[in-house]
């Protein structure tokens, strides 16, 4: 079977590689005519195959480990041999097509400048902040690099990202519009003829992994995924709209920040002790402070355009003692975990010193708050510096 | 013995260009796509050797007419030959596939075919030279 997977890889490949050249290169009526030459080359290609492998296979050339073929053969040819062919046909004309395009009138682009949006709205600058959680619980569980933890750690830096930020973008257009602070390092504005391509390569991007993932996990893998999941499209989807929803909208939004460690402890099995509960609930917290805290700048875009938030609701000076509060909180939470957990009760100390100078805040000074929140996503990543050497602790003294 | 594999490739490949020279193709229809088209070709379909080699599914026979020069663990030389003249022979099935599909399509109007269609193909139809030569 090693073959016929190995095979269907490149051939999956190929026709998307072939068909996006097509798609791009070639006017409908020509993109038609594209495909029945394709399908005579390939027809005469197999009869080709059919015979020639045969006879180089007869000749002695090469062979098969039998194990890892189908055993399904024509002449002596392993069918799986005719996936180069296909792959051939499917992909390479399309690729002449689309590089030989200039002869022909250019058609217009839909998707043109999809990918570079798409990464931009992903918010590069927080990759990090979702594949570091799930990347350091699974390698302190499992304590090897395995493929999980590599196809997992992929997943949530990029693709998971993808939907959660795209998404948001698409239902936010509205509301982004009258903000000048979504066009930079905190995201951007996504051009409306892109909303629906955004979201399919949200889906595309995301099924395949998710599925890929629970494979490798128990039910309770099943369960901590699909809550990952569900946070994600709920936070901002239409109907569900999360994020509109005071209080809901900071837990959700710690979710997003949290279950990725949830899920990589539930796929590597790890065992649920009194401890890492405790850091699980002061992670929460600390992501529940972010979160409200990173509302408190918006307080003002978000009210003219009728949108609620924890920070609308309970005003900018109460939100902000709130996140204090929050940190303060999951920094003594901290103390209460085995050694060396306690360390990381300081890494609380600056976000409580960042934020703290505006507990007088009012509503009209809340835009002002942008300030700290841009050093917010620098401190976060000096925190993940101090994690990090925690974490190296931890893992000498339990090796 | 050795060189015979080598040899019937080398030649396959000749006769593929042949063809393509013949009726303005593929290289000598556009010499810079169609070696970018070969490079991706060739260097994809190694990719694909390599990953079946590393999983143990490739293994070279003892062949009597195979040179036996290996260019790493179970790879002989005359796989990145055949591999070209893969590409090549598929690119010159499709690109001549093309040509008649056009062709047939546009055969109830054939003097519409625009000037460039035959400069693309930088000789008049082969059915007219055919005519020529019978006469």
């Amino acid at each position: 079977m090693t073959y016929l997977w190995l095979s269907l890889v490149f051939v999956a490949l190929a026709a998307v590689v072939g068909v996006a050249c097509v798609r791009k290169g070639a006017s409908s009526s020509e993109a038609r005519q594209h495909w029945k030459a394709a399908g005579l080359a390939f027809g005469a290609l197999a009869v080709l195959t059919a015979t020639f492998d045969s006879v180089m296979i007869g000749m002695e050339l090469f062979h098969y480990d039998a194990s890892h073929i189908l055993g399904l053969k024509i002449g002596l040819a392993p069918v799986e041999d005719f996936a180069y062919p296909l792959a051939g046909v499917l992909v390479l004309p399309g690729l002449w097509v689309w590089l030989t395009r200039g002869r022909k009138p250019v058609q217009r682009r839909y998707l043109k400048g999809l990918i570079p949006q798409a990464l931009l709205a992903s918010r590069p600058i927080s990759w990090i902040n979702t594949a570091y959680p799930f990347a350091a619980a699974m390698f302190l569980t499992t304590r090897e690099v395995d493929w999980v933890l590599v196809v997992g750690t992929l997943y949530f830096l990029i693709p998971y990202n993808l939907a959660m930020y795209g998404i948001n973008d698409v239902f936010d257009y509205a509301s982004d519009l009258q903000n000048p602070r979504k066009g930079g390092i905190e995201g951007a504005l996504l051009q409306p003829r892109l909303h629906r391509p955004m979201l399919w390569l949200a889906a595309i991007t995301n099924v395949p992994f998710l599925v890929v993932l629970a494979l490798a996990g128990s039910p309770a893998a099943w369960l901590s995924i699909a809550v990952s999941a569900f946070a994600v499209v709920a936070y901002s989807v239409a109907g569900l709209r999360f994020k509109e929803r005071p209080v809901l909208d900071s837990l959700t939004s710690s979710t997003h920040f949290v279950s990725p460690a949830v899920v990589a402890l539930t796929l590597a099995g790890a065992e649920m002790t009194p401890g890492l509960l405790i850091l699980l609930a002061a992670f929460f917290l600390w992501g529940m402070a972010a979160h409200a805290f990173g509302a408190v700048q918006d307080i003002e875009p978000d009210r003219q355009a009728n949108i609620a938030s924890i920070a609308t609701v309970f005003g900018a000076r109460r939100t902000v003692r709130l996140a204090v509060v929050l940190w303060l909180v999951a920094g003594l939470a901290m103390l209460a975990t085995p050694w060396p957990g306690p360390l990381a009760a300081a890494i609380a100390v600056p976000y409580i010193a960042n934020c703290a100078p505006w507990w007088n805040v009012t509503d009209t000074t809340a835009g002002r708050t942008n300030t700290a929140w841009r050093r917010f996503i620098w401190l976060n990543y000096g925190s993940g510096f101090l994690v990090t050497l925690i974490l190296i602790l931890q893992w000498n003294l339990t090796s | 013995m050795g060189i015979v594999y080598l040899a019937a490739l080398l030649t396959g490949t000749v006769c593929m260009l042949m063809l393509d020279h013949r009726f303005r193709l593929f290289f000598w229809r556009d010499a810079r796509a169609a070696a970018i088209v070969t490079g991706v070709g060739i260097l994809s379909l190694l990719g694909w050797d390599l990953a079946g080699i590393g999983l143990g599914i490739f293994l070279r026979g003892e062949g009597a007419i195979a040179t036996g020069v290996m260019l790493g663990p179970q790879l002989p030389l005359e796989e990145p030959v055949f591999l070209l003249f893969l590409v090549l022979c598929t690119m010159v099935l499709y690109t001549g596939a093309r040509r008649i599909l056009g062709r047939s399509s546009r055969l109830p109007h054939e003097s519409a075919r625009r000037p460039e269609d035959r400069r693309l193909e930088g000789r008049p139809p082969d059915d007219q030279r055919l005519e020529k030569k019978n006469v």
